[in-house]
């Protein structure tokens, strides 16, 4: 899923993007505030993890903007600071989640990968789809016994589609969710992509089918 | 607390001092009283039984006459009537006219009759027969009679003495209920003017307490004046440690707060490198270098900070401590591919009034900012001039600069105006700065260096170094 970083240690932001990247998110950074406020609005992010201690608007201000303007989009808030007050303050201010630095490597993928679920609306790890489970904690793909290897931008699209099976994913949703705007994109970089997915579903998975000139679709059965 | 009082040598306690204080000048002044009373009375008692003895004397002298030549007197019974009393005392008289005893008792002290007075009654003591008495006299010269009558009466002083005992006692018993009347209310008296003091007293031991010492004003009732002063200058205190107490937790948060973004970069790497990344080690290495940059900040900050007096001022030579400074910073400007001198005109001396270790962090602290906010090839000066306004230390360098609006948020703790991609620092650099220039006494300036920052450290010349401290 699409994923943003609003961070002002540059280090710190460089550890999670790679980290994230590697469990197949499409990552973004930005530094500040208003950086993080004007992508959120044209980017279709599934999370932003939000630093509190931002050099110009502070996180809470950050996620008060976006709740007031009425965007739904889930917001992890990370901060440095110890007291109850602000996880309360956060909590109350519309985040999802609320991570103390410094944090466990883990515990941070764990969140991210707890609040993507929730996004389709089903927080159950294990997701069916035909002869196809998918577990959405551990990225681990099976069709009937058949274990599926999948780099991470097939799993990315795998993702995108399965939250919405049976439904039409126009493809410039899906381009946006699986890529971040620093991803060297080549034209038909993701046509690539769910190519490979396809033929390493079939025989027996799910069909991913393309509606010409609006999107795809993943079968349900 | 009370081990430490007790081990002290103890001064005689205020309530001692106050009954002291009170009760001597009070037994001086009954004993003074005793004597001036015994004096007045004995006084008193002698004049009324003078007279009386006078009046005696009178009535006898009166009766004295010439009759044919011949010197005669009639002895008025009323006049022993006059000295007859309750203590029996013994009456003499003796009427003589010149050496010849005309009546009465012929071993009666005589008197030298040219020492007395015709018609006024003196008076003397003496002794006679073992005993002490008063003798009243008096001269009569009559006519015809070529030799002075005199007429000498005298008592015993026994009643006298028994008059003046009793209104001693009297006097004495007035005084001793008066002293005891003060010793029984002075203890109570002491209790109640004490009162505040242990008011106040337990109001501070209250404060004394292991869990969470409360540093707010002392909450006592109205006080008298005399303590209001002590319990001023304790809440003074206690403010004063309740601000240091403040800025040392929110240096402490501040400080927990700063270590918390490295220790993250910490945590992630240590996981990629785990799984494998090559550039983890890398960034463990940077993020501990942070680490250890960020606590000697820290530490050199509170040193900077520190309350304490400082040692003597000392003469500073800046060109040394420059020198020290950029052999200290040489390899990181190295490694910034940024170039470090220094432009100090030749031969020319600095020295400043200060504290060189002080001067030195300070100086340190500077050239690191202008290395680490600096670019590629850029520049870091520092120079030395002196003119009538003070000795310039002038830091300047090809950064980016701190623009006017954000300068003085650019010196607060923990602030960093880097965005994106910025240097990581600690935002201690210019706290630290402006904390070591105000305890040396030294003026700040930062300015544009078109296109860097200059910041300029101004000593005062000397003799009109001022110690903050």
């Amino acid at each position: 899923m699409r994923v943003l970083i609003v961070e002002d240690d540059a280090q710190l932001a460089r550890g999670v993007v790679s980290l994230l990247r590697a469990a197949g998110h499409a990552i973004d950074h930005v530094a500040s505030g208003e950086d993080a406020l004007s992508v959120i609005a044209t980017e279709p992010y599934s999370l932003v993890i939000l630093d509190v201690g931002l050099p110009d608007i502070d996180g809470f201000e950050v996620l008060a903007r976006l709740r007031a303007r009425g965007d739904q989009v889930q917001v992890l808030m990370l901060t440095a600071r110890d007291g109850l007050d602000d996880r309360v303050r956060g909590l109350d201010l519309g985040a999802d989640d609320y991570l103390r630095k410094p944090f466990d490597v883990e515990e941070l993928e764990a969140r991210v990968r707890a609040l993507g679920r929730r996004r389709g609306g089903d927080a159950a790890p294990e997701m069916r789809i035909g002869a196809m489970t998918i577990n959405r904690s551990t990225g681990r793909v099976e069709v009937g016994e058949r274990l599926v290897e999948l780099r991470r931008r097939e799993w990315a699209v795998l993702e995108a589609l399965a939250a919405r099976a049976g439904q039409i994913v126009s493809r410039e949703t899906l381009q946006a969710e699986v890529f971040g705007f620093d991803d060297p994109v080549g034209s038909n970089a993701l046509e690539v992509n769910v190519t490979r997915l396809r033929s390493k579903l079939a025989p027996d998975g799910p069909a991913i089918r393309t509606v010409r000139g609006v999107g795809y679709m993943l079968d349900r059965s | 607390m009370k081990a430490a009082n007790d081990r002290r040598k103890r001064a005689l306690s205020l309530r001692r001092r106050l009954g002291i204080a009170m009760l001597g000048p009070l037994v001086i002044a009954a004993l003074a009283l005793g004597l001036i009373g015994w004096a007045l009375i004995s006084d008193v008692v002698r004049r009324t039984n003078d007279r009386v003895l006078g009046g005696a004397l009178g009535a006898i002298a009166e009766t004295v006459q010439v009759e044919r030549g011949e010197v005669t007197l009639d002895l008025p019974p009323a006049a022993f009537g006059m000295l007859e009393n309750s203590e029996r005392d013994n009456v003499y008289y003796r009427i003589s006219v010149g050496s010849e005893l005309l009546t009465g008792y012929a071993d009666l002290p005589a008197p030298d009759p040219a020492r007395l007075s015709a018609e006024t009654p003196q008076f003397r003591y003496a002794d006679y027969r073992g005993q002490r008495i008063r003798i009243g006299e008096v001269r009569r010269d009559l006519p015809r009679i070529p030799a002075p009558v005199v007429v000498q009466v005298a008592e015993t002083l026994d009643n006298r003495n028994a008059l003046r005992q009793r209104l001693m006692a009297a006097l004495l018993l007035g005084e001793a209920v008066l002293v005891g009347a003060a010793l029984a209310l002075i203890r109570p008296a002491l209790g109640w003017s004490l009162r505040p003091l242990s008011e106040l007293r337990t109001a501070i031991e209250a404060r004394d307490t292991r869990a969470a010492p409360d540093l707010s004003p002392l909450r006592t009732g109205p006080l008298p004046a005399e303590l209001l002063p002590l319990s001023r200058s304790f809440d003074r205190l206690l403010g004063r440690l309740d601000l240091a107490t403040s800025a040392m937790r929110r240096f402490t948060a501040d400080a927990s707060h700063q270590m918390r973004t490295p220790l993250s970069v910490l945590k992630v790497q240590v996981a990629l490198a785990r799984r494998g990344s090559a550039e983890a080690l890398q960034e463990i290495d940077e993020a501990s270098d942070r680490l250890e940059r960020l606590l000697t900040q820290l530490l050199t900050l509170a040193r900077a900070d520190e309350a304490g007096a400082l040692p003597p001022l000392e003469q500073v030579d800046l060109v040394e401590v420059s020198r020290r400074a950029i052999s200290r910073r040489i390899r990181q400007a190295i490694e910034a591919e940024v170039e470090l001198l220094l432009d100090s005109p030749e031969q020319a001396a600095f020295q400043v009034q200060g504290h060189r270790s002080l001067v030195y962090e300070m100086l340190s602290n500077l050239v690191d900012n202008a290395i680490r906010y600096n670019r590629p090839g850029g520049k870091v000066t520092i120079g030395l001039r002196k003119d009538a306004g003070g000795t310039r230390l002038i830091v300047s360098d090809d950064g980016p600069g701190i623009p006017p609006g954000q300068r003085e948020q650019a010196m607060a703790r923990f602030t960093r105006l880097q965005g994106e991609n910025g240097p990581s620092g600690s935002g201690l650099g210019l706290a630290i700065v402006q904390s070591s220039a105000e305890r040396l006494g030294a003026g700040l300036l930062l300015e544009d260096a078109l296109p860097g920052l200059r910041v300029t450290v101004i000593f005062p010349n000397h003799g009109e170094a001022m110690d903050f401290s």
